[in-house]
C-alpha cells in the first residue's frame, strides 16, 4: 500500500519536472517569410466551450426529438478560475438567456458568432498571415476577421465580429478587438456581453500543430473584473483538409420567416 | 520655386500616365511589373474598389459597331461617362435620397463613376455574349416552368439568393453595385484570400495545383484553384451549385479569372465563362479594380439585418388578405 502511494508520488514529481522543463524551454515556431512566427494553416478548437464556456456536466438537449444528438457534451470549461464575475443584473440576464436558449441563442439563427466564440465553434477556420493584414476566415456562416497589423485605427462602428488591431510580442500574436455590438453570445448556455466588450487575444505557437490561445474579456457593463479563457487550437492535418461552405442562412429561413410563407 | 513647379509638372505627367495605364492597354505599352511578396509571388495585396466601373454595359453599344474598346478615344469615353453619370442621377430617387427610406444619395457609390471602358465583353471581338445553346434554353425554360404559378414572394425561395443574403456568387460578388464595392486581397505562401464586402464573402484560393474537390461537393462560390502566370494571378473555379451559377450557366461551368496588374494602383480583372452546356464558345469580360486604401472593408451583416426580406414577405401576405377581401386586417 505504502509502496503504491510512493509510486503515485513519483509520477506526480516526474510530471512536475516535465512541466517545469517545458516552461524552461519555450517552443520556437518555424518562421514565416517575414521572420515572424508562422501561424498559417487550418485550425480548430477541440473543446466543449461552445456548449458552455464554464465547466459543465452532460445534460439533456434543447430539442427532445433530437435525443442524444442534441445533448450537452460535458466539458471542464475554457474559463480560467471561475465562476464568471457577472454583475448582479447581468447574472440575472444570463439566467434568463439560459432559460430561453432554444430561441435566443443568436447562432441558432445563423447570425455571425462574434469573438471569441468564432474561435471555438466546432468548425475549422483558416489563418492567412501577411505582414500588414492577417485574415481569419471561418467556415461557420462565412464569418471573417481582418486583423490590421500596420495601421491601428479605432472601430468605425459596432459590428458582430468587432474591429481588430494586432501586433507581435515575440512569437505571440496579440489581437486587440473592440467595436462589438451587444448581440452575440459566448456559448449556447447564454453567457453574454455588452457593446462595451473588449477582447485581447494572445495566440502563441506551442508545437508545429498546436497554438495556445488565450482571450482576456473585459466588459464593465457585464462583469465586475476582466477574466480569461484559454484553450489549445489544433491544426487540421488530414489529407485534403480545407474549409468548405457552411451557409446556414437557408437552413434557418423557415425558423425565421416560416410564419410569412403563403399558406 | 522652380523646383516646386518642376515637381508639379512631373506629378501631372505621372497622374496622366497612371490614368492612361488604367485604360485598355495598348499593344506598345510595356507590361507593368509588380513588387514581390517576401516569398517571391507577385504582390497583389491591398484594398480595391471597382465603383468606377458602375454602369458599364456588358455588350458593345450599337454606336461602336466595328470597333474594339481600344478604338474608343478619350473624347468618346468622356462623353459616355457623362451620359451614364446623368442617367445614374436620374435613377437616384428610386434608390436612395428621396422618399424611399433608403438613405441619402451620398451613401451610394455608383454616382460619378469614371468608367475605364465603353463595354465589358472583350471576347468575342464583336463585344457580344454568344447566344445560349438549345440545351441552355431548354434548361432555363424548365426552371421557369417550375416557378410558374408562384407569386413574387410566396416564400423566401421565390426571392433571389442576393435578397436572401445567401450569396451573389462568382463573378457576381465582384460586379459593381450601388454600395459595398470593396475587396481585399491578402496573400500567404501558397494562398491568396479575397474578401468581398457585399453580403460578406471570402474565397481561399490554394496555389499548389491540388485537384478540385469531388464533384459531389458543390458550393455557391465554387472551388477555386490559382496560379501565377508572370505577374497575373489566374484562378480557375468549378464545383458550382446550379442555383448560383452566373447568367444561367450550368453547374459544369468552369470560370477562369485573371487578375492582371496594369499599374501601381490598378488590376485588370477578366473573367472567362467556359461552359459548353450553355454557350457554344467561351466568352470573356473585363474591368478594372483600383487600389484604394481609404475603402477598408467593413462587416456587412447582411442576413443579421435583413429586414428587407421580412418586409417583402409580410407585405405580400398583407396583399393576399386584401385580395381575399380582408382589407381591414391591413394597416397602412
Amino acid at each position: 500500500m505504502r509502496r503504491g502511494l510512493l509510486a503515485v508520488g513519483a509520477v506526480f514529481v516526474a510530471a512536475g519536472v516535465l512541466v517545469a522543463a517545458q516552461q524552461a524551454a519555450p517552443y520556437r515556431a518555424p518562421r514565416g517569410p517575414d521572420g515572424k512566427a508562422n501561424l498559417n494553416g487550418i485550425w480548430q478548437a477541440l473543446n466543449e466551450g461552445d456548449w458552455d464556456i464554464e465547466g459543465h456536466s452532460a445534460a439533456p438537449g434543447r430539442v427532445m426529438a433530437l435525443g442524444a444528438e442534441d445533448a450537452v457534451v460535458p466539458g471542464v470549461g475554457i474559463v480560467e478560475g471561475g465562476p464568471l464575475p457577472y454583475l448582479p443584473a447581468a447574472a440575472a440576464k444570463k439566467k434568463a438567456n439560459y432559460e430561453k436558449r432554444l430561441t435566443a441563442d443568436p447562432a441558432i439563427k445563423c447570425y455571425l458568432p462574434g469573438v471569441p466564440r468564432a474561435m471555438y465553434l466546432p468548425q475549422p477556420f483558416q489563418i492567412i498571415q501577411s505582414q500588414k493584414h492577417i485574415m481569419m476566415a471561418f467556415q461557420y456562416a462565412g464569418a471573417i476577421r481582418t486583423i490590421y497589423m500596420d495601421e491601428h485605427t479605432p472601430a468605425p462602428a459596432d459590428s458582430w465580429m468587432g474591429w481588430s488591431n494586432g501586433h507581435w510580442e515575440g512569437d505571440t500574436l496579440v489581437v486587440d478587438t473592440t467595436g462589438f455590438n451587444d448581440l452575440s453570445w459566448f456559448d449556447r448556455a447564454g453567457n453574454f456581453h455588452s457593446d462595451e466588450l473588449h477582447v485581447v487575444e494572445r495566440i502563441t505557437p506551442a508545437s508545429p500543430d498546436h497554438l495556445n490561445y488565450e482571450a482576456t474579456i473585459d466588459d464593465k457593463k457585464v462583469f465586475s473584473r476582466p477574466w480569461k479563457m484559454s484553450m489549445t487550437l489544433y491544426r487540421r492535418k488530414e489529407k485534403g483538409a480545407r474549409l468548405l461552405e457552411f451557409r446556414c442562412v437557408e437552413f434557418v429561413e423557415d425558423l425565421i420567416y416560416g410564419g410569412l410563407r403563403k399558406k | 520655386m522652380i523646383a516646386h513647379k518642376l515637381f508639379v509638372g512631373v506629378s501631372v505627367a505621372a497622374v496622366c500616365a497612371a490614368s492612361l495605364s488604367a485604360q485598355a492597354p495598348s499593344p506598345k505599352a510595356r507590361p507593368y511589373v509588380t513588387s514581390k511578396t517576401p516569398w517571391g509571388d507577385p504582390d497583389l495585396q491591398g484594398t480595391y474598389t471597382n465603383k468606377d466601373e458602375s454602369g458599364i454595359p456588358f455588350e458593345r453599344p450599337s454606336q461602336f459597331t466595328g470597333k474594339t474598346n481600344a478604338d474608343v478615344d478619350d473624347e468618346e469615353l468622356k462623353e459616355l461617362i457623362a451620359e451614364r453619370a446623368k442617367a445614374a442621377v436620374q435613377r437616384a430617387p428610386g434608390i436612395g435620397g428621396a422618399d424611399t427610406g433608403a438613405g441619402p444619395t451620398h451613401w451610394y457609390e455608383n454616382y460619378g463613376a469614371k468608367n475605364s471602358r465603353a463595354w465589358l465583353v472583350v471576347d468575342p471581338a464583336d463585344g457580344t455574349i454568344p447566344p445560349a445553346t438549345a440545351e441552355a434554353n431548354a434548361r432555363n425554360a424548365e426552371r421557369a416552368r417550375q416557378r410558374a404559378g408562384h407569386g413574387p414572394a410566396d416564400s423566401p425561395e421565390d426571392r433571389s439568393l442576393y435578397d436572401r443574403c445567401i450569396t451573389r456568387g462568382i463573378p457576381g460578388s465582384m460586379m459593381p453595385a450601388i454600395y459595398g464595392n470593396s475587396y481585399e486581397i491578402v496573400q500567404s505562401p501558397g494562398w491568396v484570400a479575397i474578401r468581398y464586402e457585399m453580403v460578406h464573402e471570402t474565397r481561399l484560393i490554394p496555389l499548389d495545383a491540388r485537384p478540385h474537390v469531388k464533384s459531389r461537393i458543390q458550393t455557391y462560390m465554387g472551388d477555386a484553384r490559382g496560379h501565377f502566370e508572370g505577374n497575373t494571378l489566374v484562378v480557375e473555379t468549378t464545383n458550382f451549385k446550379a442555383a448560383s451559377t452566373y447568367r444561367g450557366a450550368s453547374e459544369q461551368l468552369k470560370l477562369i479569372e485573371r487578375f492582371k496588374p496594369i499599374g501601381p494602383k490598378a488590376v485588370e480583372w477578366s473573367v472567362t465563362l467556359d461552359d459548353p452546356h450553355t454557350w457554344p464558345r467561351p466568352w470573356t469580360f473585363a474591368m478594372n479594380l483600383t487600389k484604394d486604401s481609404s475603402q477598408s472593408i467593413f462587416e456587412y451583416g447582411c442576413h443579421e439585418g435583413n429586414y428587407g426580406l421580412r418586409d417583402i414577405l409580410s407585405a405580400e401576405r398583407a396583399a393576399d388578405k386584401t385580395s381575399r377581401g380582408g382589407a381591414e386586417d391591413v394597416k397602412p
